[in-house]
């Protein structure tokens, strides 16, 4: 497994983005912009589904209007966060936070494209206001947990 | 590197950032080992909730998003997380300035920050007291007119803009000489 990260951190794209001086600052930079896009996103159903505004919409119609949103913003995230990863590999494997951040990304995304999704695009009702409260808070510190393991691995590595 | 000469323009806030630099809360905040990345981590965590809210509202007043709620209800709803966002946001990057003053006052890429801030603001009360009062023609379904249009376009530039140069701040030090 780490030979693999060696073996990345060693490709020539990843070592160009290292020896410039301005390619990596502005990738982190578009990363961070991408972050706003797709917190709004979900922060939008959230907020629906924990009762704080949009009541008189359907959830499911709020849900479906920050689709797209969340959908581009993910793919956004993802298009500045590989080059990081790339140029960073070696560190990166060694960073706890790095692993945590990934696995946090991994359970955050399945949650959102199962669970959540069942709840946010289900008829108003169907799940009691408990349980949509729930879905949208565990959806809220899922994400925030990504986000700040991704801001500590570049502090403690 | 660029030789800017900030520190000839700023010398008055100089004086300033040196007197906020002995303070003992300064040194503490400069000298603790977890408290500054804490409050980076915070001051992250806050420009999500804000960036996501303000963002969401300027994507409803371009036409592009979340066209099936009203405007005045995407607003209404998403104000108060604005507010308390900005107001957590301010606080970590006051204390951020505070902890390191002397970074910060002859950084050319904070300065380009808070002008950022500052004409942002300044577009949102734009918004507000002229093209707010045309709501009333567009706030359900239909798309938004030019001017409420630009607001949006120009809200998503600005803050795009302070999101990427909060982030290059401490990029400055190897790009430019001040």
């Amino acid at each position: 497994m780490e030979q693999y990260f060696i073996d990345i951190a060693a490709w020539p794209v990843s070592r160009a983005i290292n020896e410039s001086s301005w390619i990596f600052p502005l990738v982190q930079a578009f990363h961070l912009v991408s972050l706003g896009f797709l917190a709004g996103s979900i922060l939008m159903v959230d907020l629906r589904l924990l009762g704080k505004g949009f009541s008189k919409q359907p959830t499911a119609r709020v849900a479906r209007d920050a689709r797209p949103w969340l959908i581009g913003s993910l793919f956004a995230m993802v298009v500045t966060g590989v080059p990081q990863f790339m140029s960073l590999a070696t560190k990166e494997y060694d960073s706890p936070y790095f692993r945590w951040k990934m696995l946090l990304l991994l359970i955050a995304l399945i949650f959102t494209f199962t669970v959540r999704k069942l709840v946010a695009y289900a008829p108003d009702g169907r799940f009691g206001g408990g349980i949509s409260k729930l879905v949208a808070l565990v959806s809220i510190g899922l994400w925030t947990s990504v986000a700040i393991n991704g801001r500590l691995i570049g502090f403690f590595s | 590197m660029f030789d800017l000469a900030l520190g000839d323009y700023f010398a008055p806030l100089q004086n300033l950032a040196n007197y906020v630099s002995e303070l003992p809360t300064s040194v503490q905040l400069r000298e603790s080992q977890y408290v500054m990345p804490w409050v980076f981590v915070l001051h992250v965590v806050s420009m999500c909730m804000f960036a996501g809210t303000i963002l969401m509202m300027d994507l409803r007043l371009l036409g592009v998003g979340h066209m099936q709620t009203p405007f005045s209800q995407v607003q209404r709803r998403l104000f108060p997380w604005q507010m308390a966002a900005m107001l957590f946001s301010s606080m970590t990057g006051l204390a951020l300035v505070w902890g390191n003053p002397l970074n910060y006052v002859v950084n050319i890429i904070f300065w380009v920050k808070m002008l950022a801030m500052l004409v942002a603001g300044l577009n949102a009360l734009a918004f507000h007291y002229i093209t707010e009062y045309t709501l009333v023609d567009w706030d359900a379904g239909q798309t938004p007119p030019a001017a409420a249009k630009l607001a949006g376009a120009l809200s998503i530039f600005l803050w795009a803009n302070v999101i990427v140069s909060g982030r290059l701040i401490p990029y400055a030090l190897t790009w430019f000489r001040s």
